[in-house]
């Protein structure tokens, strides 16, 4: 969309008339008022799904007992397959509602997890079973692309997530092989690099920014977790193999020109890259020299800070308010963490409480102004 | 692909899905013995599910000096088959076997935990020889749901000692198993 100084800049020049100027900011304001619509009409719907969803999902759990084994099988496998037949007529045959349909095909995604969990309990399979996770997965992967979802690609990246933590609590030799933040560093940059590829497809590209944004979120609480350095590194050889592989694909993808090309932001996708190479050094020198705790967290703090810099960067080249808003959200925990890590025993309770205040206070005025100037800016340029 | 197409492969998809989970479970359930095993239950509750009773067998826990095993070395979830004795009704821990054994009654599961036996000289120093006293296994029937709430009767009436509680278990050919229902003292639970 042009911008409103670039319409004025036209009209100066005589490139266009008052008529013609009249008629692009009409339009202009008319295709906000309708974006904003549609976006609010996404987000009251997929709130509303992602309500009923739970509630069934809790309905299961309190297992009622007054009805039967098949009725209730019957009724919750009935109901996913009628929400998802109403969905797909809203969205694809009636096409009078098709963010409501894509919101009803979003949830019978959650209605297939809680049918599933509905079976499982009939015949007690074990609670807390990772399998059963990953068969949801896998169950409503598919609506990723057969429907273009990006809600079902979120589900898709939570289940990832529980299923591998629900693994890893089942399997005692994962504990032995991979510390329980690598595993989850590892999954997040894996993800990332799944958003990435999905970007490269202009049949996938729908699903790459939710892929993307599970992924960085999931590889920034491993690192904040990493800055206390209450964790130890119990790995294996094979761990920084796998931060080497998933180091060297992402420098695959930056050295082919074309790849990079196609790439949204591909500063965030270098600072994967660094985040893996430097990982596998880590986990390396683990493994054969003992580290000092405070080199340790002093590690980890840099390359969090680091990263969060970077993402900074990122998001201002790019102009992805997004990332910004990632990077300063993540900057307000590593501030109160180190806050406390340094002055809780320096300073008088009273004072420390007060003076933290007013720090936090101070930054959340200046972040809330700066990602405020950002986002004008980036609108600006953007229409 | 239309999307009609994606439409009917999802609900065939997801038809499967369900029936083979139940047709799975069912063939158990219709064709497997049935066992009673002792258990100790406590009350967890599932992220998704609800209220449930966790179930620890006497055959969770193998003591390797008194069951016969085929080997004497297991790794962390190993799957690992036991054969099952059936006095009066219930499952008694008979051999353990590292492949399913042939005409037995066995019971699928896998190791959960070891807990090693460290050798000692005479003068009491640990030598580096350890041998395996006990495997924990898991056989993947340790929940039983309930009803929201009455986990923790069923704990209760365990606590008190005077009862006992007893899983009515049903094990295929396979060696996979499936509680068919929960008994105190002899008295199946009925919500």
């Amino acid at each position: 969309m042009f911008d409103q100084d670039l319409i004025q800049k036209w009209l100066d020049e005589g490139t266009i008339t008052h008529a013609q100027a009249e008629k692009m900011r009409a339009d202009i304001e008319e295709y906000k008022t309708e974006h904003r619509s549609k976006k609010q009409i996404i987000a009251f719907s997929t709130i509303g799904a992602i309500l009923i969803g739970i509630g069934a999902i809790l309905f299961v759990a309190s297992n009622w007992e007054k009805i039967g084994d098949a009725v209730k099988i019957l009724l919750l496998a009935g109901s996913t397959l009628s929400i998802h037949y109403t969905g797909y007529r809203l969205k694809y045959e009636n096409q009078k509602y098709p963010r409501l349909g894509s919101a009803l095909l979003f949830l019978s995604a959650l209605f297939f997890g809680a049918s599933l969990f509905l079976i499982a309990q009939i015949y007690n399979i074990n609670a807390n079973n990772s399998t059963l996770v990953l068969i949801w997965l896998f169950g409503v992967f598919p609506l990723i692309y057969g429907y273009r979802s990006t809600a079902v690609a979120g589900l898709c990246s939570l289940l990832f997530y529980i299923w591998v933590g629900l693994l890893y609590s089942e399997r005692n030799s994962f504990g032995e092989l991979i510390n329980f933040l690598d595993l989850y560093l590892i999954s997040g940059i894996a993800l990332y690099f799944t958003g990435t590829l999905h970007e490269l497809s202009s049949k996938a590209k729908h699903a790459a920014p939710i892929f993307k944004f599970m992924g960085l979120q999931a590889v920034l609480l491993a690192l904040f977790m990493y800055t206390f350095g209450s964790w130890e590194s119990n790995n294996e050889e094979i761990v920084p193999v796998v931060y080497v592989f998933l180091g060297i694909l992402f420098l695959a993808g930056l050295l082919s020109k074309s790849l990079r090309s196609k790439l949204t932001c591909f500063q965030t996708y270098m600072s994967m890259g660094v985040i893996s190479f430097l990982m596998a050094g880590f986990t390396l020198i683990t493994q054969y020299t003992s580290v000092s705790e405070e080199a340790y967290v002093g590690f980890f703090n840099l390359v969090f800070l680091g990263l969060l810099i970077l993402l900074l960067y990122a998001g201002y080249s790019t102009e992805d308010i997004g990332i910004v808003n990632t990077a300063m959200f993540w900057f307000i925990p590593l501030i109160i963490a180190r806050y406390f890590d340094f002055f809780w025993d320096l300073l008088p309770r009273s004072f420390f409480f007060m003076i933290g205040g007013l720090v936090l206070l101070t930054i959340s005025i200046v972040l809330e102004r700066k990602r405020r100037e950002l986002k004008a800016q980036f609108a600006g340029v953007g229409q | 692909m239309n999307q009609k197409k994606i439409l009917y492969l999802t609900i065939v998809f997801w038809l499967l899905i369900f029936s083979g989970f139940i047709v799975y479970k069912e063939y158990t359930l219709r064709t497997g013995t049935e066992v009673l095993l002792k258990t100790l239950p406590v009350d967890p509750r599932d992220l998704f599910r609800g209220d449930y009773v966790t179930l620890n067998y006497e055959i969770s826990t193998l003591d390797m000096e008194k069951i016969p095993s085929e080997e004497s070395y297991f790794y962390s979830d190993e799957p690992v088959y036991l054969a099952l004795e059936l006095k009066n009704g219930y499952g008694v821990s008979k051999k353990i076997y590292t492949t399913p054994p042939e005409d037995e009654l066995y019971i699928k599961g896998k190791v959960k935990d070891i807990l090693y036996d460290w050798e000692t000289d005479e003068s009491g120093i640990t030598t580096e020889e350890e041998t395996i006293k006990e495997l924990r296994v898991d056989y993947g029937i340790e929940s039983y749901f309930v009803p929201e709430g009455r986990g923790m009767e069923i704990e209760k009436a365990q606590r008190t000692g005077k009862t006992e509680v007893t899983a009515k278990i049903i094990v295929d050919k396979y060696g996979n198993a499936v509680i068919k229902s929960l008994l105190i003292d002899g008295k199946e639970i009925e919500f």
